[in-house]
C-alpha cells in the first residue's frame, strides 16, 4: 500500500491492556491549571520507568467544570488498578495539592466497583482540621492549605484501556521526520480518550523487548537505528536516516485506532515529496501486547481516496 | 383523634394490592377500623405514585420509610413525623406539617409547600442522629430545633428558622433565605450553616475566622439551584463568604458561614 508515495508496512502495532483513569484539574486560571497538570504528568513517559503514563487531554472551559473554573484534563495510564491507584496520589499530592488555588476532581463515573482514591487518603494532610461534603451523592474534601481550601473529590473511577499504540515514520532526515511527526501529533492531539505521553508527543528512542544485558528488561531498537543500517538485522533502506515514533494510549481500542489513522494520515498528506519515505508499527512478534493494530487495515479507506 | 399513616407507605414498599390493603385495621383512638372505611383507594391512583387529597395534621408518619422510586403527593398538610425515616422515596406536601418532619430521614427529597413545626429533620425522641441523608426543602419557615443531631443530609429553607437551629448537629447542610431564631448552632460539632445574615443572637461558641471564597460553595449551589424555588435566584458562582467555626463549648469544627456581596 502507498500513500501519496509513502509506503504503508504491512504489519501491525502492538499495544497492550493498561487501566486509565481521568481528573479534572481545576484553578483559577489556564495558566495555573495548566502548571498543575504539566507537572503531575511530568516523568510519566513509560510504564517502564515511570510505573504510569500521563498527558493532558484536553482544556476544559468554565461552564464545563464542576467548580465553574477553567480546567485541564488529565488521562493516566498504568498496567494495575493499585499501581494506577499509588501513582495518581502521589502526583496529585506533590503537584497539584501544592499548586495554588487548584482543585481536583474525577473525570471518569466508572463502575461503582471500579473507584480509586482520589482525596480519601490525601485528606489526612489536613491533619484533623479536613472536612467532608457529600454533594449531589458525591463525597468531596476541603483540605485547608494556606491559599484556603484544597478541594478534591474523594474517589474516581478507572477502566480497561489500552497503551503502547504506534506508527514510526521513516524519513530522508531527521527535520523531515519531526515535521511528519508534528503534523501527525497535531492531529491526533485534537482527538479525546487519547494522549501522547512521551515528550510532546514524539519519541526517538524506541525501544525492543529484552536486551543482551540480563539486567535490563527493554533496550534501543537497533534494526531501525539510522546509525547501524549496515547491521545485518537492520530493516532502514539506504535513504533513511531518521526514524521517528508516536506512542499513543487510548480509552478503548477505538480510540486508539482512530489516533493511528489521524496520524499516519498527516504524515501522508506531506507525502514523499517532504522526504517521508514510509510508515511502521512496533511489531515484536507478539511478545509485547495482545492487541495488533494493522496498518493497512487502518489506513484501507484513505488508501481508496488516494487512489 | 390521631391516625397513624404508616400503613401507606407500608403498602407502597410491598406493593400490595388495593383487596390486601383496604382489609387491612389501623387504630382510630381506641378502635381498630379497616382502612378501606376511612380512606377512598382509587385503582388508578394506586401505584408507585400516590396522591393523598384531603389530607389534615391529624394524620401522622404519611411517607414514612417510603423506598426508592415511590412517590406520595400530600394535597393538603400533613401531622407529625412526616417522611420520618424516609428511605429513597419521594415526597410532596402542599401545605403545612408539624414536628419532626424528615426526622431520620435516610434518602431521597421531601419538599413541603408550606411551613414545618419543630425538629425538622432532627432526631426522634431516644436517636442519637437525626437526618441522615437526603434533602428537605421547605418553602415556608421551620420552627425550633431544625436540623437537631443532624448526620447528614441538606434542608434546605426559603423563609424563617426559629430558635436552636443546628443544635448538636454532627455534619450535614443548613440553608435558609430568611431570618434565623436564637441560639444558632449550639453544641454543634461539623457541618455547615448557610446563611443570608449573621445571626442577631449568636453563640459565644463560634468565632470569627475571616472573609474567604470557598470552592465547594459553586458545587453546592448547583445543587441546592436543582430544586424549584428562591434558591434558583442565587449566582451559580457566589462563593464569597464570612466564616465562624464553632460550637468551642463542645470543641466543634463546624461552620457558619454568612453570605458576603
Amino acid at each position: 500500500m502507498i500513500i501519496n508515495g509513502v509506503l504503508i508496512d504491512d504489519t501491525f502495532s502492538e499495544a497492550f491492556s493498561m487501566r486509565a483513569t481521568r481528573i479534572i484539574i481545576t484553578a483559577i486560571n489556564y495558566k495555573w491549571a495548566r502548571h498543575a497538570a504539566e507537572t503531575m504528568t511530568g516523568f510519566a513517559t513509560s510504564v517502564i520507568g515511570c510505573k504510569v503514563e500521563a498527558g493532558i487531554e484536553k482544556l476544559i472551559g468554565n461552564h464545563e467544570t464542576p467548580d465553574g473554573r477553567p480546567g485541564v484534563s488529565v488521562l493516566l495510564f498504568a498496567t494495575d488498578s493499585k499501581t494506577l491507584e499509588k501513582q495518581l496520589q502521589t502526583r496529585i499530592g506533590q503537584c497539584v495539592l501544592t499548586c495554588p488555588t487548584t482543585a481536583v476532581f474525577s473525570g471518569m463515573e466508572g463502575d461503582p466497583e471500579k473507584q480509586i482514591a482520589l482525596g480519601k487518603n490525601l485528606r489526612y494532610f489536613g491533619d484533623g482540621h479536613q472536612n467532608s461534603k457529600v454533594i449531589g451523592g458525591k463525597r468531596f474534601w476541603r483540605i485547608p492549605v494556606m491559599d484556603g481550601e484544597f478541594l478534591c473529590e474523594e474517589t474516581t473511577g478507572y477502566q480497561s484501556a489500552i497503551g503502547g499504540g504506534n506508527i514510526l515514520v521513516m524519513a530522508r532526515s531527521i527535520s523531515q521526520a519531526l515535521l511528519a511527526c508534528e503534523a501527525a501529533i497535531d492531529s491526533i492531539s485534537m482527538q479525546p480518550n487519547i494522549i501522547l505521553p512521551f515528550p510532546g508527543g514524539g519519541v526517538r528512542s524506541g525501544s525492543k523487548v529484552g536486551s543482551k544485558y540480563k539486567f535490563l528488561n527493554a533496550s534501543t531498537n537497533h534494526p531501525f537505528c539510522p546509525t547501524l543500517k549496515g547491521e545485518p538485522d537492520s530493516v532502514l533502506d539506504k535513504n533513511i536516516e531518521a526514524v521517528m515514533e508516536i506512542v499513543i494510549d487510548g480509552l478503548t481500542k477505538e480510540d486508539v485506532f482512530n489516533a493511528m489513522h489521524l496520524g499516519i494520515e498527516a504524515v501522508c498528506d506531506l507525502g514523499k515529496s517532504q522526504g517521508i519515505e514510509k510508515i511502521t508499527g512496533g511489531n515484536y512478534g507478539g511478545k509485547l501486547g495482545q492487541h495488533h493494530f494493522h496498518l493497512r487495515e487502518i489506513m484501507h479507506e484513505s488508501y481508496n481516496r488516494y487512489i | 383523634m390521631r391516625i397513624d399513616m404508616r400503613w401507606l407507605s407500608e403498602a407502597l414498599n410491598q406493593s400490595s394490592s388495593i383487596k390486601q390493603v383496604t382489609n387491612k385495621t389501623i387504630l382510630l383512638g381506641r378502635d381498630s377500623v379497616p382502612i378501606g372505611d376511612l380512606f377512598n383507594i382509587s385503582d388508578k391512583n394506586f401505584s408507585e405514585s400516590v396522591v393523598l387529597e384531603n389530607s389534615n395534621n391529624n394524620m401522622d408518619y404519611i411517607g414514612s420509610h417510603l423506598q426508592a422510586n415511590l412517590k406520595i403527593k400530600v394535597e393538603g398538610d400533613s401531622g407529625h413525623f412526616t417522611g420520618s425515616e424516609l428511605a429513597g422515596g419521594k415526597l410532596k406536601i402542599k401545605g403545612n406539617t408539624l414536628n419532626y418532619t424528615a426526622s431520620n430521614m435516610k434518602k431521597g427529597v421531601i419538599k413541603v409547600n408550606g411551613n414545618c413545626g419543630d425538629y425538622a429533620g432532627g432526631a426522634s425522641v431516644g436517636r442519637k442522629k437525626g437526618m441522615s441523608g437526603g434533602t428537605l426543602v421547605v418553602h415556608g419557615n421551620t420552627g425550633d430545633f431544625t436540623g437537631d443531631l443532624m448526620r447528614r443530609g441538606t434542608i434546605m429553607v426559603e423563609g424563617n428558622i426559629g430558635d436552636y437551629c443546628a443544635s448538636r448537629m454532627i455534619a450535614g447542610t443548613i440553608t435558609n433565605l430568611g431570618t434565623i431564631g436564637k441560639q444558632v448552632g449550639v453544641g454543634m460539632r461539623r457541618g455547615t450553616l448557610l446563611l443570608p445574615h449573621k445571626p442577631e443572637d449568636m453563640s459565644t461558641g463560634f468565632r470569627d475566622c475571616g472573609r474567604h471564597n470557598l470552592g465547594f460553595l459553586t458545587l453546592l449551589l448547583h445543587e441546592l439551584r436543582r430544586h424549584e424555588g428562591r434558591f434558583q435566584s442565587l449566582h451559580p458562582m457566589r462563593r464569597r463568604v464570612q466564616l465562624y467555626e464553632g460550637d468551642m463549648a463542645v470543641g466543634g469544627q463546624a461552620e457558619m458561614l454568612i453570605w458576603i456581596g
